[in-house]
Parts: C-alpha cells; structure tokens; sequence
C-alpha cells in the first residue's frame, strides 16, 4: 500500500475580524470574493468602543463574531483591504481586525493541483 | 539599479493603500501618583461622522426591520390580491392601510427591541435569584402575579378588547358585557389563568412532572365546564371568546419572561437540565384562561340578566354622542392602552428585584432605554393595529363572502356559483392560515429547538410543514364555523378528545412539542388578523360572534402534529425491525 503523504503549506496568514454578531456573514462573503477560501466563525462578547458612542452606544451588539479567514501571503492586503471596506471598519464600534502570520498549515488539496506542482 | 521581486508581491504593494502607524503613538500614558498607584485613565468620548452615525443605525435596525417586515408584508399581499382578483374589489383607504401596516412593522421593531433590553434582563435576574432568597410559596406567589402581568402587556389582548364594540347586544348579552363592561375583568381572569399556569409550570420545572397527567387534568375539566356552559342560553355565546383567549395569550411576551423565570427557578434548584422542561408552559397557559372565562361567563349571567345588560347598553350607546375627549378616540386610546400595557408590569419586576430581593439594578441606562422603546412600540403597534392589520382583516372578512352569497356592498355578489365560491373562501382561508403560519418567526424558532432536542429525528421543516398545515385546516374549519353557525362545542369536543386519545399514545416528548406549538405559533400578527377577518366575516353572514377561529387554529396543530410525531417513531421503529430481520438474514446466510 502506498504511503500517504502530507503536503505542508507555508507563506501563510490569519486574517481575524471581530465584529458585531449577525455581521459575521457578510464579512466572509466579501472575504470570498476576493479570494479567500473560506473562513471560521465563532461567538463572543466584548465591548470598548460602545461605552465611549453615547447613545448610540445602543446600536452596538455586545455579542460578537470573531470571523478567522487563512489567507496566503500574496493575497493577504487584497483581502484585508476588501474586509475592511465591506466591514466598514472606519466607523467606530464596527469592529477590528489584525494579521498574524501561520508557520504551516495542512488541509485537503486537489489531487490534479498537486500533481501539477510535482512535475 | 532594478530590483526583482515576485509578481504576488508587486500586485501586493500596488493593492494595499495602507499607511502605518505605531500603536504606541496611539495609547495613553497613565499618570501615577506620587506612590506609584495609577490613576484610572478616563476614555474621552469618541466624536462621530454623520456617515459614522448612519451606518450605525443602519447596521441596527435593518435586520430589526427586516425580521417583523417577512412577517407582515406577504399576509398583506395576499388578502390585497386576494381581494383584487378573486372578489374584484379595490381595497378601500388603500393609503390609511399602508400607513398602519407599516406603524405595526415599526411598532413591532420597536417593541421587541425594548423586550429584548427592558423586560427580558429583569426576567432573567429575577429567575435566577429569587428561589435562592425566597422561600417556595413567595417564588410562586410572584410567579403567579408576573403572569398576571404579562398577560396585560401582550399585544394581542389589545385587539381582543377592541372587537367588543362589533357584537350586537341584543343577540349575545352576557357575551357584550365581557368585552365592555367587564372587559378589564375579562384581561384580570386571563391574567389568573396565565399565572395559575405560571405556578404550575414552575412546579412542574422543580419536580420534573409528565405533561401527560398535567393535559388530562386541565383540558378534561375544561371541556366539561364547556359542556356545562353549552347548556345555558345566553353563556354558550361566551365559547368561542373562552376558547380564543387561550390563543392570545401566549404571545411574544408572556412565552419569553415566563420562560425565563421558570429556567432560572430550575437550574438555581439544580434541574434545570432537562431539555424539554422549557416546554408546557405554554400549553397550560393557554388552557387555564378558557376555564376562567367562562367561569366569568357564569358570574356575568347571574349577577346580571339580559334584559338589564340590553338596558344598559342602550344608556351607554345614548351617552356617546356627546363628543369623546381625546384619550376616548382611536389614537388617544391606543397610546393610553399601550402605557398601560407596559408600565404596570415594568414597576411590579422592579419592586420585586428592589424590595424583594434587594437587587442593585444594573445597566440602568440600557434598561431604561428598553423600557422606554417596548413602550413606543406598543403604542405605535396599538395605533397600527386600528389602522392597517384589523382594518385590512375585516374589509377582507366582510368581502369574502361575497364570492358565495349576496351582500350589499358588492354588486353583482354572488361572483360566483354557491358552491364554487364556498370552496374559494374555505381555501382562501387555508392558505391564509397555511401561509401565516409558516412565516411566523416563532416557529421558525420552534423548528430549530426540536430539531436538536429530537437529535434530527423530527425535521424542522416537517414540524413547520405539520404546524401550518394544522392551523390551516383549522382556520378553514373556523370558516365554516361562521358561514353555517356551528356551534363551536360540537367542533372543541371531537378535537379535544382526538388530542387526548393521541396523547396517550404518544411519547413525552411529542405531547410536549405538540400542545406547544400550537400556543407559540399565534402571534401578534396571525392573531388580530384572524380575529378581524373573523369578525368581518361574521357580521356579513349574520352569525351571532365572529369568534373561534382561533379555536379550532389551536386544537388542529396539536393533533397535525402529535399525528406526525406518531408516524414518525413508527417509520423509525418499521426501520430499526428492517435492518434488524436484514442483519439476522445476513446471518443466517
């Protein structure tokens, strides 16, 4: 029986954007768009910002998505830039967002896509 | 002298239109005093864009809209062309309409919005402090006065006190003065019911009793009291409205709070983990109030006779022309029942936290601010409610018999054969209910919970398909009900004793999903709707009452659904027996 290999990715990053629950989604669509692959989404709670809005620290959620998207390095900024915007991270209480870089990873990669890289 | 770099990295630098900056230019430098502690560093507050200020609140209350916009708008298009295609009649005050349906969508924004910030916390506050402070018979005590409370501040209540001026006081006496002169008497006894029902699930929450038992004590009793009231003239008029009542009350307020008070009782006594105790409340909150009315049906009969009733209705109707002052007319009146609807029940959670448990209150801004917006939505909701849903319902109610018999305001009704126009109201009004149900977000809701409590053995779709189609045939029954002047005892009987029997046969958790989700799916929308467009319609037809279509949308789910539950363990049981006699075959061989 052949041995099965593991192919490591490297040149990677994580993308994590924090941001109000219910707008997670639209965030990893735009994600999508620009290249991404996919993206992780988990609850959260936090606050900061929302005590400093006045009153319209009410249209702030306390319940947060933390939406993690890995990118490659090459294509980092376009996504980051593109989440940024469709986040409208400019305005206060809309969320944050920050970049750290992955040694290796390892998931599912096509086989035709693998091949063509061995050759 | 030329560099070369990747082609990723070029795209990537002629992308990104970033600058940088550092953080630590950015964040304060605290002072210390002179012994080294820290001040604490005061953010100032952030100054915003106008831009900042409108995506803001559009981020808010879009979704908000959204969500009580699904629920009304494909109702309303579907009774407009319903009545524009089939009856060929315009709707009237098209534009007064639009204005009072778009008041109930932000009116209902509104309102849960404030539910979810000012009623909800004091709900979950108390239900998790109070039975580690109080002794049991206090909980209870004040289980029973929250469901009181609720009861006034269920938007539905609203529109049932608002159907009271339709009847004609001659024909149903005792039936006219419970929605006016006893009217608050009425919401007091609705009100009991809810809160009996409150102790009750609370009990049954610390002491994890069967439904099963709960159901044959509460609805046998119910139905005899019902046959008992069958046999008087003039309560037996009282039926349809005993049996409405339980429909309406478990609405968008009172399922949640009770909800909360009674988890938290339960896991503060450490049994809060099983998944269907959250269950049954509703069931009993929707059965304990008929009970109660008709009861109060009973008092009114005797304390009163008819003719004093007639006689005093007839004073009363002499009196009004002297102009009403402003709090009497349609606008005043809805803000007035609306304060009224919220505010007592705000105080009454407020003196329990401060005076019974002595509990700081925190978030007071954001409470406030609940409280405040739960007020201007029921008012904005009360004032829609008058304007657009009622209106709409009953100028579709008093049309629709138009497609099988002749009624003045339209010309050349009947538009259709006798019994072809009978056949289009009955499945106008399947859809309608068909179609009500299956938007209405508590269910959807519903779906979802069942789904993980069965672990995906009963499907949200098919509970939602099995609820709708349920209520669907119930209130094409009701239909009937009104266009023939069934008595409505002769249709509760026969559904009650089939809920029952199906009770009996079926598991736990069916009983418990089943008798719920009937309560839960009769929301702020379906409900004045479908009292309106029964109302209508009865007053064409010349019944006596438009009531009890709401009835028979309670009792039909049960039964559409505990039939599904039913079917479903026996596919999975006919399952289990194939693969077992497969595997013993593949054995054998």
């Amino acid at each position: 029986m052949k041995q099965r290999n593991i192919t490591i990715l490297t040149d990677l990053a994580m993308i994590t954007c924090i941001v109000q629950r219910g707008n997670g989604d639209g965030i990893v669509s735009a994600a999508r768009d620009a290249g991404a692959q996919g993206a992780t989404i988990y609850y959260a709670r936090g606050s900061g910002v929302r005590e400093r809005l006045g009153m319209l620290g009410v249209t702030v959620e306390v319940e947060k998505e933390v939406v993690q998207i890995i990118v490659s390095t090459d294509q980092l900024d376009t996504v980051f830039n593109t989440v940024y915007l469709a986040g409208n991270f400019d305005t206060p209480g809309m969320g944050f967002m920050y970049v750290v870089p992955l040694s290796k990873a390892a998931t599912y990669i096509p086989q035709e896509v693998l091949a063509k890289f061995r050759q | 002298m030329t560099q070369e770099i990747r082609y990723g990295e070029f795209q990537r630098r002629c992308d990104a239109e970033q600058e940088q900056i550092s953080y630590n230019r950015l964040t304060p430098t605290v002072k210390k005093e002179s012994n080294g502690k820290i001040i604490p560093h005061i953010h100032p507050p952030i100054v915003l864009r106008p831009l900042d200020v409108y995506r803001l609140l559009k981020n808010y209350t879009s979704p908000r809209f959204m969500d009580q916009l699904r629920a009304v708008v494909p109702l309303a298009i579907y009774l407009v062309l319903f009545q524009i295609f089939i009856l060929r009649e315009l709707i009237t005050d098209s534009w007064i309409i639009t204005g009072g349906l778009l008041m109930v969508i932000v009116g209902l924004m509104f309102f849960m919005e404030g539910l979810r910030l000012g009623l909800m916390p004091f709900g979950e506050v108390i239900g998790n402090t109070l039975p580690r402070k109080s002794k049991l018979p206090v909980v209870l005590l004040i289980a029973f006065l929250l469901g009181v409370g609720v009861t006034f501040a269920e938007p539905a209540i609203g529109a049932l006190k608002a159907v009271g001026s339709i009847i004609q006081v001659e024909r149903a006496p005792v039936l006219y003065a419970l929605l006016n002169e006893w009217s608050t008497a009425l919401v007091l006894v609705v009100g009991g019911g809810v809160g009996l029902a409150a102790i009750l699930g609370t009990l049954r929450f610390l002491y994890a009793w069967s439904l099963k038992p709960l159901i044959y004590y509460s609805v046998i009793p119910g139905v005899l009291f019902s046959a008992a009231a069958m046999l008087h003239p003039e309560v037996n008029k009282v039926l349809g409205l005993a049996w409405d009542c339980g429909g309406v009350t478990t609405g968008p307020v009172t399922v949640p709070l009770v909800l909360a008070l009674g988890i938290g009782i339960a896991s503060a006594a450490g049994k809060g983990d099983n998944p269907m105790s959250g269950f049954g409340i509703v069931t009993l909150a929707s059965v304990f109030p008929v009970i109660g009315v008709i009861a109060l049906g009973f008092v009114v009969a005797w304390t009163s006779t008819p003719q004093e009733i007639i006689a005093a209705a007839k004073i009363a109707a002499a009196a009004v022309p002297s102009t009403p002052a402003w709090y009497e007319e349609s606008p005043g009146i809805d803000a007035i029942l609306g304060v009224r609807a919220i505010l007592p029940l705000v105080i009454f959670l407020f003196i329990v936290l401060k005076v019974v448990l002595k509990e700081p209150v925190r978030n007071g801004g954001m409470l406030a601010y609940g409280i405040l917006l739960a007020i201007v939505g029921m008012v904005t909701f009360n004032i829609g409610l008058t304007y657009g849903l009622a209106k709409l319902g009953s100028q579709s109610g008093s049309l629709v018999p138009a497609a099988f018999m002749n009624i003045k305001e339209v010309a050349l009704s009947p538009l259709y054969s006798y019994s072809l126009g009978l056949t289009l109201a009955v499945l106008f009004a399947w859809f309608l209910g068909f179609g009500a149900t299956l938007a209405e977000p508590a269910l959807n809701a519903l779906g979802a919970t069942v789904q993980n409590l069965t672990n995906g053995v009963f499907k949200k779709s098919l509970l939602m398909y099995a609820v709708s189609i349920g209520v669907a045939f119930g209130i094409a029954i009701g239909l009937l009900k009104l266009i023939f002047d069934l008595p409505i005892f002769w249709m509760l009987l026969p559904g009650y004793v089939v809920a029952i029997v199906l009770t009996y046969f079926s598991s736990e958790e069916f009983v418990n999903i089943a008798w719920d989700s009937a309560g839960v799916t009769t929301g702020p929308i379906t409900v004045p709707l479908v009292l309106a467009m029964g109302l209508g319609f009865g007053n064409v037809t010349g019944v006596i009452e438009g009531f009890g279509i709401l009835t028979m949308a309670s009792v039909c789910p049960i039964i559409s659904v505990m039939i599904t539950g039913l079917w479903v363990r026996y596919k999975a049981a006919q399952q289990t027996d194939e693969s077992l006699s497969s595997s013993l075959e593949a054995a054998a061989l």
